[in-house]
Formats: C-alpha cells, sequence, structure tokens
C-alpha cells in the first residue's frame, strides 16, 4: 500500500456531508477554532472508564462514600471531579451475590459519558439494544457474562434523563489492595454490567 | 482543571478494548454536534437527541454515525436564520 501526500481515495458520502456540516457551522460562528481538536482529544484521552474505575474502587474502598454513591450518584461522582454532558442524572446500581445489574439505552445511545466515556460500538447497534431488554439472560450469557440461575437480572434503560452506572462486586482476594490497585481491576464492562469480574 | 493522569490511568480504557472513533469524519461530527449544542442551544442535549432518535429509528441498520450525522443535519435545519431545505 502506498501513502501519498495527496488523498487517492475519494472521500466516501458521510466524509463529504460532514465536511459540509463542518463548513456550514463554521461559517455560522459554531466552530471556534481547535474546538473539534479539544473535544476529541478529551474523550480520547481524558474521559472514559477509567473514571468510572475510581469511582468504583473509592466505592470498595469506602464504605461512606459507597453509601453517598448509592444515595447520590451525580454528587458523589462530581466528589471525585467527573461530571458534564450526559452525567446530570447519575444513579448507581449495584450488583450483589443475588441482583445483577446491566444498563442499555433502548431508544438511541444514552451513557454515562463522564465516568465511561463514549459508548461502545455494539452498545450503539440494534442487536444489544432490543435484546438486553427481551432476553438478557441469554444474551449476557452469549457476551460471555454466565449468571447463577438464582440471580435476579434488572435491566436499567438510560432512555429518560437518568444516566446508570453499575458498581460491580469487589472481588474476593482483593483486600489487601490499595484504591489504585482497585481501581486496575475494574473493566468498562463490568460497569455496563456485561461482565463481572 | 482536573488533576493531570497518571500513566496507570492511561493504561485503563485500551484494557477494554475499542477506540471511540474508527475514522477522522466520525470524531469530526461528534465534536459538531458538540459545538451545536453548546454554542447553538446553551447546552441543552434535548433538541439533538431526539432528533437522532429519529433518525436512529428511521433506518435502524444504519451505522450509528451516520444516523449522528442525518440528525446533526437535520437539528442545524431547525436553526434560526438558517434557510429552508
Amino acid at each position: 500500500m502506498t501513502e501519498g501526500g495527496h488523498h487517492p481515495v475519494p472521500v466516501s458520502p458521510a466524509e463529504q456531508r460532514v465536511a459540509a456540516l463542518e463548513a456550514l457551522l463554521t461559517e455560522r460562528g459554531l466552530v471556534p477554532d481547535g474546538f473539534i481538536e479539544e473535544i476529541t482529544r478529551r474523550y480520547e484521552s481524558e474521559i472514559g472508564p477509567m473514571n468510572g474505575a475510581k469511582v468504583v474502587a473509592r466505592a470498595w474502598a469506602d464504605p461512606r462514600y459507597k453509601q453517598r454513591l448509592l444515595a447520590d450518584g451525580t454528587a458523589a461522582i462530581g466528589e471525585l471531579g467527573f461530571g458534564g454532558p450526559e452525567g446530570d442524572h447519575m444513579v448507581v446500581v449495584e450488583n450483589t451475590p443475588r441482583v445483577h445489574n446491566v444498563i442499555v439505552c433502548t431508544l438511541c445511545s444514552c451513557y454515562p459519558w463522564p465516568v465511561l466515556g463514549l459508548p461502545p460500538a455494539w452498545y450503539k447497534d440494534p442487536p444489544y439494544r432490543a435484546r438486553m431488554v427481551r432476553e438478557p439472560r441469554t444474551l449476557l450469557a452469549e457476551m460471555g457474562c454466565q449468571l447463577p440461575d438464582d440471580a435476579e437480572i434488572r435491566v436499567w434503560d438510560s432512555s429518560a434523563e437518568v444516566r446508570y452506572l453499575v458498581l460491580p462486586e469487589r472481588p474476593p482476594g482483593t483486600e489487601a489492595m490499595t484504591e489504585a490497585e482497585l481501581a486496575g481491576l475494574v473493566t468498562r464492562d463490568s460497569m455496563i454490567g456485561v461482565s463481572r469480574l | 482543571m482536573s488533576t493531570p493522569l497518571s500513566l496507570q490511568d492511561l493504561d485503563l480504557p485500551r484494557r477494554n478494548g475499542e477506540l471511540a472513533f474508527d475514522a477522522p469524519w466520525q470524531s469530526t461530527v461528534f465534536a459538531l454536534a458538540a459545538a451545536v449544542i453548546e454554542h447553538a442551544f446553551g447546552g441543552d442535549r434535548e433538541p439533538f437527541r431526539r432528533q437522532l432518535i429519529a433518525a436512529i429509528a428511521a433506518e435502524p441498520d444504519r451505522p450509528y454515525w451516520e444516523s449522528w450525522t442525518a440528525a446533526l443535519e437535520v437539528l442545524v435545519q431547525t436553526l434560526p436564520g438558517q434557510p429552508g431545505p
């Protein structure tokens, strides 16, 4: 494959439409210089599941924080400095040995950006959005998340104002770990509820 | 400003997978929607969200960022001072 200084490949229709939008909105003064680069940089490196992992680790390490987190997710997450778009009404739902929580947005792609970043591709796809409501146990098993038969599954649809975050169970054998080490155990998928730690 | 991130922090999001954007036009159109929401709607995301829901419902199998683009195109038509279609 050769990469010249020019663009040998014609741009796709989507690229053309986005370029037209960019030109129009820039002309209208709605896109300040550097805005696109700044937003992209922020979502690619600063805002992501590492933020949610810190929230979960703090909740595991500090029972009083956990209490505040479950009582008022937005405020407790704000204590760690995370907030902003799509994080105005955060509700944290706790997994227990008997209850497994999972989040979905049936209508579009609502997702708790400040703590998880942007949603993965499968979260936005029709099969996940439809099946997680219709047959959560089957879909979770297909995604590698096997649950005990007697575990209750609670599916939280983020379509309203509220954005949910799953608080996974703290894995056994982690009692001696520091909060930073605990944060390293927490995965994005466990905070969506499609995997267990 | 938030506190600087440690190297360990930067490792975390990659452990789980996918990059948010597959192509530059996708991050561009994401940021364009953010610009419109912030600068034309005073931070109210609801008008865009309604268009996104409608765009996805209209063509459920269309790739996500193309629906996002379609939603933004419709929203832009509603901006004051915008000539009609």
